[in-house]
């Protein structure tokens, strides 16, 4: 998943000074992304911002130069805008997959120009996100593709106290059992499948019920206040914790 | 050059078809009638002669001579003709000159050409004629005239000249006329269309009456024209109010921006403004991700995605989603399905529609209400209802709420529903089914989905 620094590839101008600053602080093991965007200014800020978290960030201003540095320098994940000087970042895509190449990517899309082989993204394990978006929400799907949950048979689910079987379709917190509804089996499933991560409300619509589109009330907390209510109970340490403008995260540590 | 075109016209060329063809078969038809009535006349005629050749030759001497000067006489109209001449070839009576040279004595009615002597002149005729070599070695000839032949083709004549060139004439003046009425309306369709395309959306095509297909062809396209309009306006109206919409959050924000600049001493008030810009920039976003979003909808076509959508389980899905909303806010949420009913759609969407509808029965909806979703069957429709106990949509709204692109100003006012009605009412078009707005007491709103032929 993470890279030696050491064997970084040329990164992109205008950014490699963050980038490097980072680096240079000694962090010696960190994850790379490939950004290929031919706005500047966006480029920068999503640089910055993803440096700010932790990454190693590349960047390429045009689809050619974006598929010849994916497959030299390997990155551990991708965000590819959509519209390029070049090539087309589905092309991109459509590319490297044809050499094997299974890095996981972050379509960027605009607003209208979702079609079904921008959906079909999310099939094939990528995803995509509509412009504009919120850094926070970008930051969280990059992350989600990093740590995708690795194929499992299990029929136990853990995370921290919460046990949930998926055969008897039961959850306990410890040795308390939770009633859960079939809809909140599937979120808390989810959660735990992404235990510790930051899941952005639009993640949840889409992958707990399978929304297309974003409802007018705020439905993802409602739900999600139901959930806490059962999964923290009085005394409990709470697990599920709301973060404020972002979406929420299943803390299984301290 | 009005002539010409005329003349030119398609009309005026089928119309001159026509008459040919009907003057072709009216002539046809005639010579027929003409030919079948001589054949027929000649066999009477052939045979009255072989008769009175019988007859006359039958008799002897004198008496036969008499028979012949009698036969003469009685022909009053001069048709009849006759001659009896001696073996030498000498006339003997009759009122024929000569024995014809090429009249063969075998008693075969045959048509030959004779001298006829008048007082005045001598013409030549054609006349049917028979012979016979009686037994004393005169030969006997026997001939009559088949005048009616004449008079028949006179009248044919007569009948084609008074009964065809006045048709033929007539089918080139309805030609003449039907061509001329094509293009006074070509040319009057012409200006009207002219006068909308220079920009008076209000230019209809003229129409007469029902059964004039010219008429249903301009009402088809009146009826276009009438939607187009309805459009534009409502374009020009939605420009107004994406406008207005966008303006308001983007003014607050740049106002926040502003006075923050200005006047934030810590970095808590400075992130106070920042939020409060970042809020009002997210909530114009908002409107154009829902504007884009209808234009998507609004745009496609009839996807080949189209599958078969269980509406018993979609509207048990629905009221599971918003259950704890309705909760939430002490609201009776309750699904009744009666039936499994399936319709023929984009299941995600008909999803987003009815999620929509039931949104915002519980937006509009009072603590304490209720809020129900329906599946109903009607007369070759299923119908997807969704009643409230809240104020309702008044008459005036009803109205407004179902023309494109409309948002009234009550409603704008409530944060992402002055799209959501138009994005149902977008699905529901996209699918062919209709959405009724109930007015009076209590929200009811139905999608009703008619069974298709299949």
């Amino acid at each position: 998943m993470t890279v030696v620094s050491g064997k970084r590839a040329v990164t992109g101008a205008g950014t490699s000074g963050l980038a490097n600053d980072f680096a240079a602080a000694g962090n010696q093991l960190m994850t790379k992304v490939l950004l290929i965007e031919d706005d500047s200014e966006t480029a920068e800020e999503i640089t910055a911002e993803l440096v700010d978290r932790g990454f190693e960030v590349e960047w390429s201003a045009n689809g050619i130069e974006g598929l010849t540095k994916a497959r030299s320098s390997r990155p551990d994940a991708m965000i590819v805008d959509r519209l390029l000087p070049g090539m087309d970042g589905l092309t991109v895509v459509e590319a490297l997959r044809k050499d094997q190449v299974r890095t996981p990517v972050l379509v960027l899309s605009a607003l209208g120009a979702v079609d079904d082989r921008v959906r079909g993204l999310r099939m094939g394990g990528d995803d995509y996100l509509t412009k504009p978006f919120a850094l926070v929400e970008l930051v969280a799907r990059v992350e989600a593709l990093l740590r995708r949950p690795a194929e499992s048979r299990e029929t136990t689910l853990r995370a921290g106290p919460l046990e949930l079987d998926l055969i008897e379709r039961t959850a306990k917190r410890g040795d308390r059992l939770i009633d859960l509804l079939p809809r909140e089996f599937r979120l808390l499933e989810y959660m735990m499948q992404r235990s510790d991560q930051l899941l952005t409300r639009a993640m949840l619509l889409e992958e707990v019920w399978n929304y297309k589109f974003v409802p007018a009330t705020n439905l993802v907390d409602v739900h999600m206040g139901r959930l806490r209510h059962k999964v923290d109970g009085p005394g409990d340490v709470p697990m599920i914790h709301n973060v404020r403008g972002a979406g929420f995260i299943l803390r299984t540590g301290p | 050059m009005r002539q010409a075109q005329i003349i030119r016209s398609n009309i005026f060329h089928r119309a001159l078809t026509v008459a040919g063809v009907f003057a072709t078969f009216v002539i046809v038809l005639f010579g027929f009638i003409y030919w079948q009535t001589d054949q027929y006349l000649i066999a009477r005629s052939d045979r009255m002669i072989t008769r009175q050749l019988n007859v006359i030759a039958a008799l002897a001497g004198e008496r036969q001579l008499n028979a012949i000067d009698e036969h003469l006489r009685q022909d009053s109209r001069g048709v009849q003709y006759a001659g009896l001449f001696a073996a030498d070839g000498s006339r003997i009576t009759g009122n024929l000159e000569q024995l014809p040279a090429e009249l063969k004595m075998n008693d075969s009615v045959q048509s030959l050409s004779v001298v006829r002597t008048l007082a005045a002149s001598r013409e030549i005729r054609v006349i049917r004629a028979i012979a016979r070599r009686v037994p004393n070695g005169d030969a006997l000839v026997i001939g009559r005239e088949v005048d009616e032949t004449r008079e028949i083709s006179h009248v044919v004549g007569q009948a084609l000249a008074l009964g065809l060139l006045p048709a033929f004439c007539l089918c080139l003046l309805a030609g003449a006329w039907l061509s001329k009425r094509a293009q006074e309306r070509v040319e009057e369709v012409n200006q009207r269309v002219q006068r909308i395309i220079a920009g008076d959306l209000r230019e209809r095509l003229p129409y007469r009456d029902v059964d004039d297909p010219f008429s249903k062809l301009a009402a088809i396209v009146n009826g276009m024209l009438d939607e187009m309009e309805t459009m534009i306006h409502a374009l020009a109206g939605v420009g107004n109010d994406i406008a207005h919409d966008l303006r308001t959050p983007l003014t607050r924000a740049r106002l926040a921006l502003e006075r923050g600049r200005t006047n934030a001493t810590t970095l808590e008030q400075l992130q106070t403004v920042a939020d409060k810009a970042v809020a009002n920039i997210d909530q114009s976003l908002t409107i154009i991700t829902a504007l884009l979003r209808l234009a998507e909808i609004e745009n496609s076509r009839r996807s080949a995605a189209f599958g078969n959508v269980p509406l018993h389980e979609m509207l048990r899905e629905v009221c599971d989603i918003y259950e704890p909303i309705a909760e939430n806010k002490n609201i009776n949420l309750r699904v009744e399905v009666g039936h499994r009913l399936n319709v023929r759609g984009d299941r995600d969407l008909l999803l987003e529609a009815v999620a929509n509808l039931v949104d915002n029965a519980i937006k509009f909806t009072p603590e304490g209400g209720k809020v129900a979703i329906e599946l109903l069957r009607g007369d070759g429709e299923t119908i997807i209802r969704v009643t409230d106990t809240g104020s309702g949509i008044s008459e005036q709204e009803r109205e407004a709420v179902l023309r494109r692109f409309y948002r009234s100003d009550k409603i704008r006012s409530t944060p992402g529903v002055g799209l959501g009605l138009n994005l149902v009412a977008a699905i529901v078009k996209l699918h062919g089914f209709r959405l009724a707005i109930h007015s009076g007491q209590g929200g009811r709103l139905e999608i009703i989905c008619p069974d298709k032929q299949e």
